[in-house]
């Protein structure tokens, strides 16, 4: 490769545009690239102090990280569903339902379940942390049971569940405050050489592990084939529904993951608003990654890509002092970009 | 009009797809072009039909030279071309298809359909074709949409019409009422490409014929001087098998045995055994419901009532996995469709049934599932590229083969193929044909699901054709011809025939 790239840039062109064609992860990896460049020159360089420099920048990727990371998790879970040919809008309120039954949990106020059964410390967090899973695991099921014995198309059936949690969790939440308590902020909050880097590390375990799922496991692999061809898949002996049910349950855990993140770093909860507009920033991430909406195609690597570019365009935004209420439309933009690339790419 | 090819060149990458080809079509002939799969049969249409630009080579009508930059430009020009997969919406009426996109409008601006029924008839009245301009086209059987495409492009002032595989879907009658039309137009000078795999529709049909192997032109000349076996031959470049291939060997037990399988309205009271080391056909015309029986036996269908018994032991059939739990195959019909999974690679394609087989903690083991695929492809000689390209860069035969493999991955002990030889070419047939019965020696109880009579006489041990949904009748050995078949096959009773063979 490198000796291509010294020969002449007539060749480095032709390498550039033969990869651009051909592989789906080149071109978005390539646009993270400059999106990268024009944010470390928004940043400005220091020609004094290099080192400041390097610290101001690293620091900067680091709350990039953080502050998307909740997104990333939620991005993962979606790349299955749509990998699988389905949707998932219901994702928002799962957090928000999640988020609400493990704060019942821990709450250390008067009304705290466990606390007031005499359970105290890290087994409230643990039994609490299982049980939030198990409740997203739960309620993506519902979704997959929907969708599969009740026939329902995705979008319809995660439509209504949408609404469902949110407004059942409001209702229960109505006047209720629970105390989380300090401790359990420590799981997203603990600090490592004096940065905030939990959410993250969790989202990269994730992503490495959900990577490994989809190449090399009968699941993910039955899962791509399900999106790409539902009916010769059935008709090779495979489960589709069990499948989808599957995608639907991975999906509703990971939402669990990023709530237990979301409360144990702001410890508190605006039923109303918190994870609304989750479902479209990880379809966004998703198919700026470069996912088929159709599916059958599409990777966990892109879709981290996808979420970084959106990221650090965020944080461009942010750098160049672009109005806020303008930055959605660059989302939107960005989104709309990506697929007409990878339109002109499958035609050609 | 007369339309000429000259010389015309064409490469996708490294592969010439057509190679310095001369095409010419007089006004007022059926032309029939010939050849296999990849043969370049359709990048020449294409280029004619302004799909293509052709890399070298001109199109010539009436002597003057055109250039086509799109399909439209050519359709302009008078050439249609009416594609295998019907470009018609449903939903729509008859004459709604026709206008779409040019529709006739009133003064005031709104559609003025009854001078658009008035022309949808005169055109259908050119055909000499009965048909209600406002009949939904959902409603209309698969030749009357044929019908219903050539009247568009006759609306558009086609003069030459090709037509890709016209009667692939069609039944007997069906086909001789396009046949029929065609007739009628030709006589009022509209020439026709007919580009088909049946060789006896040629005969009947076609006036010229053009054969194209590897991209280059191989033959020409009139129909009336060559038989199907001259043109199969010319086709595949060597002499092609027309022998009986039933081979001699010991049935074992029995595997399968339906007793009075119903389902409400596509079969009825469908009674049958097969054994292992038999071929057994189901046979019949488009629409006899043998597909769906055996869909719904697979557990992939609809549900039905009555018993099914697999190795003497009764049993139900949920779904295909459990179908698989068996050791059931089944290779659907319409490839594209059900068979191949065109993401995925060619190796996942072959292997996707076994995947769980020898899977640890839901991990793949790749390196068992490249050993068994080898072995396939191996057996089954499938040619291809790399095992990790996708299975859309294989031929349909070779693809065919794939769909088959990863149901012989897990030795199964019924097979049950529908149409298994489907729009591939006449060698991929032979050997599909050889594997069948190479199955069937190792022990596999094969059910196979034919359209073609021919096919049937030459393959299976034994035919049950259906009509309507029924079981007309069951023919073996010297009873079992296509004449008989085609009989069964149209709602004739074998009483009657034995009636008739006794008054012969």
């Amino acid at each position: 490769m490198i000796s291509m790239v010294k020969n002449n840039s007539k060749n480095l062109v032709k390498w550039f545009r033969n990869r651009w064609r051909t592989k789906l992860q080149f071109s978005t990896a390539v646009a993270l690239i400059l999106m990268i460049l024009l944010q470390t020159l928004a940043l400005g360089f220091d020609f004094d102090s290099p080192g400041d420099w390097f610290g101001t920048w690293i620091q900067n990727w680091i709350n990039i990280l953080r502050n998307n990371a909740s997104i990333g998790i939620v991005a993962l879970g979606m790349t299955f569903v749509i990998l699988s040919g389905g949707i998932d809008l219901a994702v928002g309120s799962t957090v928000v339902a999640v988020g609400a039954f493990i704060m019942v949990l821990i709450d250390v106020g008067p009304q705290g379940i466990l606390s007031n059964l005499g359970i105290t410390g890290w087994p409230v967090y643990i039994i609490a942390i299982l049980l939030g899973l198990l409740l997203g695991a739960l309620l993506g099921e519902f979704n997959g049971i929907l969708i599969t014995y009740g026939k329902l198309p995705p979008f319809i059936a995660t439509l209504g569940t949408m609404k469902i949690f949110r407004s059942v969790t409001q209702h229960f939440m109505q006047g209720y405050n629970p105390e989380v308590p300090r401790a359990f902020l420590n799981i997203a909050s603990v600090r490592i050489g004096g940065q905030l880097l939990m959410p993250i590390i969790y989202w990269l375990i994730l992503a490495a592990v959900l990577y490994v799922v989809s190449l090399k496991t009968t699941f993910g692999r039955q899962v791509t084939a399900v999106g790409s061809n539902e009916k010769a898949t059935r008709l090779s002996g495979v489960n589709v529904d069990k499948i989808k049910r599957r995608v639907y349950t991975l999906m509703g855990l990971l939402v669990s993951v990023a709530a237990i993140v979301q409360v144990s770093r702001i410890g508190a909860m605006d039923y109303a608003n918190a994870g609304s507009g989750y479902e479209m920033d990880a379809i966004s991430s998703v198919i700026v990654g470069g996912t088929s909406m159709s599916g059958g195609k599409g990777t966990i690597i892109g879709t981290v890509l996808g979420t970084l570019i959106i990221a650090v365009m965020n944080n461009l935004l942010n750098l160049i002092g672009v109005p806020p209420f303008l930055r959605e439309a660059f989302k939107g933009v960005i989104v709309i970009g990506a697929v007409l690339l990878q339109k002109k790419e499958s035609n050609a | 009009m007369k339309v000429e090819l000259r010389n015309v060149n064409k490469s996708f990458g490294k592969i010439k797809a057509v190679k310095n080809v001369n095409f010419t079509l007089q006004g007022g002939e059926i032309h029939a072009l010939l050849g296999e799969n990849g043969a370049g049969k359709s990048t020449l249409m294409n280029i004619l039909g302004g799909v293509l630009p052709p890399d070298e080579g001109e199109i010539y009508l009436d002597g003057e030279r055109v250039i086509f930059e799109s399909p439209a430009e050519s359709l302009d020009a008078g050439i249609a071309f009416i594609h295998q997969e019907l470009n018609l919406i449903n939903d729509l009426a008859v004459y709604e298809n026709l206008f779409i996109g040019h529709e006739l409008k009133r003064k005031n601006g709104l559609l003025d359909i009854e001078r658009m029924c008035q022309k949808t008839r005169e055109i259908l009245d050119r055909m000499e074709i009965d048909l209600d301009p406002k009949t939904m086209v959902r409603d209309l059987d698969t030749s009357y949409k044929q019908i219903v495409e050539i009247s568009r492009a006759l609306l558009m002032n086609a003069a030459v019409i090709i037509m890709d595989e016209p009667t692939s879907s069609l039944t007997n009658s069906e086909i001789q009422r396009v046949f029929e039309m065609m007739r009628v137009l030709k006589g009022q000078g509209v020439g026709f490409v007919f580009i088909s795999h049946k060789l006896n529709e040629v005969l009947q049909i076609a006036d010229r014929y053009t054969i194209l192997r590897d991209g280059m032109k191989v033959a020409e000349g009139e129909v009336s001087e060559v038989t199907t076996e001259d043109l199969a031959h010319m086709m595949v470049g060597h002499e092609v098998r027309t022998m009986a291939l039933q081979r001699a060997r010991v049935r074992g037990h029995e595997v399968l045995r339906g007793e009075g399988l119903t389902s409400n309205d596509t079969f009825r009271d469908i009674s049958f055994s097969v054994k292992a080391g038999e071929v057994l056909s189901f046979t019949g015309l488009l629409g006899d419901g043998r597909s769906e029986l055996f869909q719904s036996i697979f557990g992939a269908g609809e549900d039905y009532t009555g018993k099914i018994y697999f190795e003497g032991k009764q049993i139900k059939i949920q779904n295909p996995t459990h179908a698989l739990s068996y050791g059931i195959g089944y290779l659907p019909r319409n490839r594209k469709e059900n068979g191949i999974i065109k993401d995925m690679t060619t190796l996942e394609n072959g292997t996707i049934v076994i995947w769980p087989q020898n899977a640890k903690f839901g991990f793949i083991d790749f390196d068992y599932q490249n050993r068994l695929f080898d072995t396939q492809v191996k057996n089954l000689n499938i040619k291809m590229g790399n095992k990790n390209d996708p299975i859309t860069s294989l031929s349909g035969g070779n693809q065919q083969k794939i769909v088959l493999a990863k149901w012989l991955n897990i030795q199964p002990k019924l097979l049950i193929l529908d149409n298994p030889t489907q729009g591939i070419d006449v060698g991929a047939k032979e050997e599909i044909y050889d594997i069948i019965h190479d199955l069937a020696d190792q022990g596999v109880a094969i059910i196979v699901l034919f359209s073609e009579a021919q096919e049937v006489v030459r393959i299976c041990d034994r035919a049950l054709v259906m009509f309507h949904g029924e079981l007309n009748g069951e023919l073996t050995g010297e009873t079992m011809s296509e004449h008989n078949i085609m009989r069964l096959a149209t709602g004739a009773s074998l009483n009657s025939m034995k009636e008739n063979n006794r008054h012969d």
